[in-house]
């Protein structure tokens, strides 16, 4: 194992402390799902007492929540919204349907696994999963930034070719992004 | 040498009371929402997080440079304004100097979006300087109503002649339809709802936050922070009395915040048109009334 991923300074480590507890989401909602995040906001299930808010823009947006299933026309707007958003950022994968394709994988037109594409941090399984999972995975996500292990937002900038190349299959050609990957790796040395 | 430690230290002071406000501010929402809510220092670790963020984006140097004219206009502005133990700045400038450069900070905010040429931003630029139209006007009549009354411009002398006549004298007391027309306008300048057509997160996206991540955000709400503690003061120096030390400064702070959130709480949005035509439909005739009885 990479030595840097297990040795943190005291910084980082407080850091991690501090910055577990304001976790901005932007749901991407075009699949199935959304019906789940009312209840998840609301009285019942109330997210924001583990601090964290629903935003409406990738540039303020921490979680990038994907609901269901994705098509090719959709997976093209995940993909420019999440190289939108400022690092550290976190996918998750919400249903069964970002895993392994769900009930639609017979479909020829949705995506079946979302880690082909953008680095996924954590998945919840189901269909549809209820708030309280929401809320678990929410939970897990927090003590993986606690232990320094969500790392994921570094696997697109490090392998980013991997990336590229199965989106422009997916794609059938070159797509127009507006953020230059490799340039700001090399900026903000990542 | 006080003065310099004041003005070092006055920042921070306001910093911390502002960023506990707004924790205070979504605790009391969720609680009226029967929610639980955050915790009350929920807004220091958004900020923390916003500061430590890894990667930004730069739209360009005017963008960069607006950021640091809307804290810094809010600064200029909070150094004017006289709080318990410090005025000496309040002798330099009265009550039309900080009228004036309290539109530094939304000046710098046009100018910032404009070059971040987001569509969204855009809109909410253009909403904020219509509701300035809107509130400004009932809110400088106010103050034009109290300067004819003690002959003088000064704010700190303005506060000083309302504690000298106990409670009685506060300007709400006195006259009291200054007071609603300027807590109406209040309520606008601080942009909570029913005047919250600026920011509006479902329809514009935060209007003029939309490009904004990561350290441009975090300064953002730096300045909000202070910004809501300044404007609250000059409400509390004109019509409540000012205060004398800060236990008092402070009570009167929250009492006086709560009072706006309990409006911002129950109330939905109005038409950018609808708030406009509120401000000049309420306030502003109340304001005129207001000096009118002055006059005669």
């Amino acid at each position: 194992m990479d030595e840097k991923l297990t040795q943190r300074s005291v910084w980082e480590k407080i850091a991690a402390k501090l910055s577990k507890r304001s976790l901005w989401m932007l749901h991407y909602c075009t699949g199935c799902g959304a019906i789940e995040l009312p209840p998840t906001m609301t009285a019942r299930f109330d997210m924001e007492r583990f601090g964290i808010n629903p935003m409406v823009t990738p540039r303020q947006a921490d979680i990038l929540l994907i609901t269901g299933y994705l098509s090719v026309k959709t997976l093209k707007r995940v993909v420019l919204t999440y190289e939108q958003m400022q690092a550290p950022k976190y996918v998750v994968g919400f249903g069964s349907c970002t895993i392994n394709g769900g009930m639609y994988w017979n479909s020829y037109a949705t995506m079946k696994s979302l880690d082909r594409y953008i680095p996924v941090e954590t998945y919840i399984a189901g269909c549809m999963p209820r708030p309280e999972a929401i809320i678990h995975s929410f939970n897990e996500l927090i003590a993986k930034i606690d232990r320094g292990e969500a790392n994921s937002w570094k696997d697109y900038y490090k392998n980013y070719d991997f990336y590229r190349k199965n989106q422009e299959h997916t794609f059938e050609g070159p797509i127009e992004t507006y953020n230059d990957i490799k340039a700001d790796a090399a900026l903000f040395r990542i | 040498m006080n003065v310099v430690l004041w003005i070092i230290f006055l920042p921070i002071i306001l910093f911390v009371i502002g960023t506990f406000m707004l924790g205070y501010s979504r605790k009391f929402i969720a609680r009226i929402e029967r929610r639980y809510g955050p915790p009350i220092q929920q807004v220091f670790y958004d900020i923390f997080k916003l500061m430590n963020k890894k990667t930004n984006i730069s739209h360009g140097w005017m963008h960069d440079i607006a950021i640091l004219m809307l804290l810094g206009g809010t600064l200029l502005t909070m150094y004017f304004v006289p709080v318990p133990g410090f005025h000496f700045f309040a002798q330099y400038g009265d009550m039309l100097v900080i009228m004036y450069i309290l539109l530094i900070p939304a000046l710098g905010m046009a100018l910032g979006v404009g070059e971040t040429a987001n569509p969204n931003g855009s809109i909410g630029i253009s909403r904020a300087l219509m509701m300035l139209a809107g509130y400004d006007i009932p809110f400088v009549l106010t103050f034009i109503g109290f300067a004819m009354i003690n002959h003088t411009t000064s704010m700190y002398d303005l506060m000083l002649a309302q504690q000298a006549g106990g409670i009685a004298g506060w300007g709400l007391i006195s006259q009291p339809l200054l007071g609603i027309a300027a807590l109406i306008a209040l309520q606008g300048m601080l942009g909570e709802k029913p005047f919250e057509v600026m920011v509006a997160p479902h329809e514009i996206a935060t209007g003029p936050m939309t490009e904004m991540g990561g350290k441009y955000l975090g300064i953002m709400m730096i300045q909000h922070a202070i910004g809501i503690v300044v404007e609250l003061t000059i409400y509390i120096n004109l019509f409540l009395g000012g205060a004398v030390n800060w236990f008092e400064y402070i009570v009167k702070l929250f009492v006086l915040f709560t009072m706006l959130l309990s409006v911002n709480a129950v109330f939905g949005r109005f038409r950018t048109d609808d708030a406009v035509r509120f401000m000049w439909k309420i306030p502003l005739p109340l304001a005129i009334i207001g000096i009118l009885f002055i006059i005669f």
